[in-house]
């Protein structure tokens, strides 16, 4: 079957690879090979916390075929690099020095002709452990005379100005982010009624398909490495400073990657397979297992304290929250999801007098990162749960509370910036109307099994300072090449700018090609995360093929002989304007102009700078507020306390939609990961030994387990042409309205997720229900 | 990850076996490789050898035989699902299959697999507990062992390490109502937190002629207990007995704790799950009509 029989591939309606992705043609970096690579293994910690005594590595180095095994101490020894990385922290040594801080810490490194020569290598390797004592709770992590992980102050990377470090030197830490917005006192006098409840989330897993890979060659001074990132331009800069280097002399290469979500933004195994190629002076190759996986980096545990003031009517006075995520042995992006996880406790609502104290608290667990929906997942659960509790003690609707609270247009987030395009209140009656919301809820029987619904509102920031930039050459034959850094890792991005460079330009997206990542060649994004790809890369490509039309016209003016204002463009044509006959397509006007190619750029740049004091923002916001909502309706069993999720709607805020086939799907993954997470995910530890390490001992949602029907709404306003991203809006607000549904079906309020059948018929049985 | 080991392919299961005995301990047997290819990335199992009698097509017949359905030990889950002769001869056994993982795992497990890893989270013993099956094996003699001693603890059986699963020998039953109610705490292609198999046979006037209860996933190995099943005998199952008989299973159970569920929960379940198999599968006789 040839791509002729099918037209144009890239008219396919949906992703532009999708003939790609079907074909099984997809370039993904697992597959990228390179003549004379070496196999890398890493040798993992089996302490969560203690010094290293002794390493023995004299029988791995006899294994046939082993090229080179690697310690900590010798990397600390050489003075061309310095063997430390993080994006704010720069406290993750490439291989543990002088003593582990987790159960699967890389420690030793080896090299091999074979990945099995490694692996034989790597199970030789002795480490001598002397345990220290450990602590795994971020909680017992902030109390006086917890174990200490970082004794020594670490080093700062200046790659973000987006963030204020406010580390804490000799404790456990990494960074706090406070917000003093009001006057909390006298927000507290003011209510009539003070709830103060708990919630908690754990630690899970992103589960990209692929795992992470990376490829490293270190020639003549400079460094090529072909990795899973979605965030080349970081991963540059750090192997830019690790090996003292110019960014020139570090060249990121990033094919599509199988999966992302978070998990694969910031250094992760670029620094070790880097340094790993520096010694053996052979390019080296390290593809991590789903066991290794799954000790390299995880969504971030958190418990929430939330206490809310409220007047008599349901109007919120004040609120004071305490947040303690657990960042896990290294910072990693910890120190700004908090930024999130802290103004995510104001939530989307209006609080005048608003106190909270959000701390990254380092443990002797795995790093945790960037995890869809960014530190809002850890706090929505905890407002939106804490919301429904309320409206119940004050035997209030919990769609009325939420409405009479919600912020409105032009007031202030809790970063105390002024919101825009907002649609709270929208969103929620959206979702109320689909799902048949009633109060008082009226939960329905049918022997065992009773349904009920429950819902949610949940709002983000978007990401502030973040800067993008693309350019776009036209070639002699009317055609483009975006070249751009943004990853694609499934959402579709390169789908998206096509079709923004092509709308730009007039030319049919068959015409427009987007390159996939090099950073010798595309130019500067900050990162393809946080959903921003589509609104800032995309206003870069605009701004970049706007620049071209621009000089289209000047050209066009200077050969016909007209003025650029009595020209237009149509259809991959410049006319003159009344004289559609006087015309010239772009081919023509780049080949008479002997131009050799068209070429533009553009930038993007967001605001949205907050002050370190008052976590209050400085000036204009990042713009783009993600916002969304869901309504759930489940059967629980209450006799075993199973849920099934029946119905769900998700509506999110979505500008303008560039491509509806992928902004749905998008919105229905984030409903496949938040089913589960709502339901069972959970990485369960003991004693920071991690118990569930693959796929078969922690379940993800399988295709069963999607609601029955499953309805998606992208609010949109085209006509303001803006465009919203989408990636991980709906996330945060589906758990809570899930828990929320089985609470009205039950009466049975969990408060720690994930919402297990255990727990719920623990719940039953506590108030007396369910049978036996 | 792979520790290092020889893959070998015999052309019977004579030889298998007399590749088993040659290698001992260093050798294991291997088919469909769903459980081994876990138990060898995790370090569980560090074979020299693998004896793979994935090719050995003969074991995968599925038949009738002297009152029996024999169903070959390379059979897979799936060709047990999909199989006419045990969909009508033994139905129960279609539904535990058909309810593992998911169709690639189904496609690839085979039934004497799923026996000899023995994981007390598996589907098809509880089933084939049921049934009365007998585990057919060759090893010095081919010898035949009823299925209820052949689960001995935590992933352990009464196989000696030469000897090879052939087949499973199903004795044909007069039960007209069954049921295999798998109950799942996380996704919908987990392994059982807890399954119950169950087989009623009533009379004309619906009282119960013989009813068969196993317990899967709940303990170290299948839990069947016939002086309770006696005590259906001659009474119709309603509700009230059922949940006797769940209760008595809950009592009688030592329930495992694990991710799925703690031994609290898991004996919370045996009693909602052995009453609510028990009264689908007596629901079924009695609709079916009753021995004469």
């Amino acid at each position: 079957m040839t791509t002729d029989e099918f037209g144009d591939r890239r008219d396919i309606p949906g992703m532009i690879d999708a003939w790609d992705r079907v074909t099984g043609a997809v370039p993904f970096t697992i597959n990228q090979e390179i003549p004379g690579m070496l196999h890398a293994k890493l040798v993992r910690s089996l302490s969560a916390h203690a010094r290293i005594a002794a390493i023995r590595v004299d029988r791995a180095r006899r294994v046939p075929g082993v090229v080179t095994v690697l310690t900590g101490a010798q990397l600390a020894a050489r003075r061309d690099i310095s063997p430390y990385f993080g994006p704010f922290l720069r406290d993750q040594p490439i291989l543990a020095e002088n003593k582990v801080r987790f159960v699967g810490e890389p420690v030793v490194a080896v090299a091999a002709e074979t990945i099995e020569s490694a692996e034989e290598a790597a199970n030789l390797v002795e480490v001598e452990y002397e345990d220290l004592p450990a602590v795994f709770d971020p909680v017992a992590a902030f109390e006086e005379g917890s174990p200490i992980l970082h004794e020594e102050p670490p080093k700062m990377s200046s790659l973000f100005v987006d963030v204020t470090m406010r580390n804490r030197v000799g404790t456990n830490v990494a960074n706090v982010y406070s917000i003093r917005k009001g006057d909390i006192e006298k927000g507290f006098a003011e209510a009539d009624h003070i709830f103060e409840d708990v919630f908690s989330s754990p630690a899970v897993q992103h589960v990209p398909l692929e795992t992470h890979v990376c490829v490293a060659s270190v020639a003549r001074g400079s460094i090529t490495v072909w990795a899973s990132t979605q965030t080349p331009h970081v991963v540059r800069a750090q192997l830019a400073e690790i090996f003292g280097l110019p960014l020139s002399s570090v060249r990121v290469i990033v094919s599509t990657l199988g999966g992302g979500y978070g998990a694969k933004t910031y250094p992760k195994i670029e620094p070790v397979t880097a340094v790993l190629a520096l010694v053996a002076q052979r390019p080296v190759r390290l593809h991590l297992t789903r066991e290794e996986e799954f000790v390299t980096v995880t969504k971030h545990a958190a418990t929430v304290r939330m206490k809310t003031g409220l007047r008599r009517d349901g109007t919120i006075t004040a609120r004071q929250s305490t947040a303690y995520f657990n960042t896990g042995a290294y910072a990693d992006v910890g120190p700004r999801v908090i930024v999130w996880g802290g103004f995510g406790q104001g939530g989307p609502y209006r609080i005048p007098n608003l106190f909270v104290d959000t701390y990254s608290m380092y443990t002797n667990t795995p790093p945790a990162g960037a995890f869809r929906g960014f530190g809002i997942n850890q706090t929505a659960w905890a407002h939106e749960v804490h919301i429904d509790m309320i409206a119940e003690r004050l035997g209030m609707d919990p769609l009325e509370l939420r409405m009479k609270n919600v912020l409105e247009e032009g007031e202030a987030f809790a970063t105390g910036d002024p919101v825009e395009n907002w649609h709270s209140k929208e969103l929620l009656q959206s979702v109320a109307e689909n799902i048949g919301w009633t109060y008082p809820v009226a939960p329905h029987r049918n022997g065992s099994r009773i349904r009920a619904k429950g819902l949610s509102v949940s709002a983000s920031r978007a990401i502030p300072l973040a800067v993008s930039t693309a350019a776009v050459k036209m070639n002699i034959d009317g055609s483009v090449n975006v070249l751009s850094s943004s990853v694609e890792m499934g959402q579709g991005i390169q789908t998206a700018l096509a079709l923004l460079a092509a709308e730009a330009l007039t030319v049919a997206p068959s015409q427009v090609h987007v390159s996939e990542v090099d950073t010798d060649v595309t130019p500067y994004d900050q990162q393809s995360s946080a959903s921003r790809g589509t609104y800032s890369m995309g206003a870069a490509v605009q701004a970049a093929a706007d620049e071209v039309k621009g000089q289209l016209l000047q050209l066009a003016s200077e050969e016909l002989e007209v003025s650029p204002a009595d020209l237009e463009v149509v259809a991959g044509h410049v006319r003159v304007k009344g004289s559609p006959d006087r015309c010239l397509s772009f081919s023509e006007i780049v080949r008479k102009s002997r131009s050799g190619n068209l070429m533009g750029q553009g930038r993007y740049r967001a605001g949205g700078a907050l002050d370190p004091d008052t976590g209050l923002s400085l000036g204009p916001g990042p713009g783009h507020w993600h916002q969304a909502a869901g309504a759930a309706e489940v059967e629980v069993d209450i006799e075993t306390g199973h849920v099934d999720v029946l119905r769900f709607n998700a509506a999110v805020f979505a500008g303008r939609v560039i491509n509806r086939v992928q902004a749905e799907l998008q919105t229905e993954g984030n409903v496949a990961f938040g089913v589960s997470q709502a339901l069972f995910e959970e990485m369960v530890f003991d004693h920071g030994q991690l118990q569930n390490t693959n796929l078969g001992d922690y379940m993800i949602s399988s295709i069963k387990d999607m609601p029955q029907q499953l309805n998606v709404t992208l609010l949109e306003y085209p006509e303001r042409s803006e465009i919203h991203g989408v990636g991980e809006t709906a996330l945060p607000s589906i758990m809570p309205a899930i828990a929320n549904a089985i609470y009205n079906a039950t009466g049975v309020r969990v408060t720690d997720l994930p919402v297990t059948p255990e727990k719920v018929l623990r719940g039953l049985r506590l108030n007396g229900n369910g049978a036996s | 990850m792979f520790h290092r080991f020889r893959v070998v392919r015999p052309d019977s299961v004579g030889e298998a076996v007399a590749l088993l005995r040659e290698h001992g301990d260093g050798a294991k047997v291997v088919a469909g490789s769903t459980a081994m290819t876990i138990m060898l990335r995790q370090g569980l199992l560090t074979p020299t050898i693998l004896v793979s009698i994935a090719g050995l097509e003969a074991l995968r017949t599925i038949r009738l035989r002297n009152d029996a359905l024999e169903i070959g030990a390379l059979a897979t889950h799936r060709d047990v699902e999909l199989s006419a002769v045990v969909r009508e001869n033994a139905p129960l056994l279609s539904e535990a299959f058909a309810k593992v993982a998911n169709v690639r795992v189904r496609n690839a497990a085979t039934v004497g697999g799923v026996l000899a890893e023995a994981d007390y989270a598996s589907d098809p013993p509880a089933a084939l507990l049921a049934l009365d099956a007998e585990i057919l094996v060759e090893g010095s003699t081919r010898r035949s062992v009823p299925i209820a001693e052949f689960f001995v603890g935590f992933y352990e059986t009464v196989l000696e390490p030469h000897e090879i699963i052939t087949g499973v020998r199903v004795p044909l039953t007069a039960h007209r109502g069954y049921a295999y109610e798998k109950f799942v705490t996380r996704s919908s292609e987990d392994r059982p937190c807890i399954a119950v198999a169950a087989l009623v046979e009533v009379d004309a006037h619906g009282d119960c002629v013989d009813a068969r209860i196993a317990v899967g996933g709940a303990t170290e190995t299948p839990l069947r207990l016939p002086e309770v099943e006696a005590t259906l005998r001659d009474r119709p199952i309603d509700l009230a007995a059922a949940a006797v008989i769940g209760q008595a299973y809950a009592d009688a159970a030592k329930p495992l704790s694990d991710m799925r569920g703690s031994s609290w929960y898991r004996r919370e379940m045996i009693t909602v799950w052995a009453r609510r198999s028990l009264v689908v599968a007596a629901a079924m006789a009695v609709s079916r009509g009753g021995r004469q």
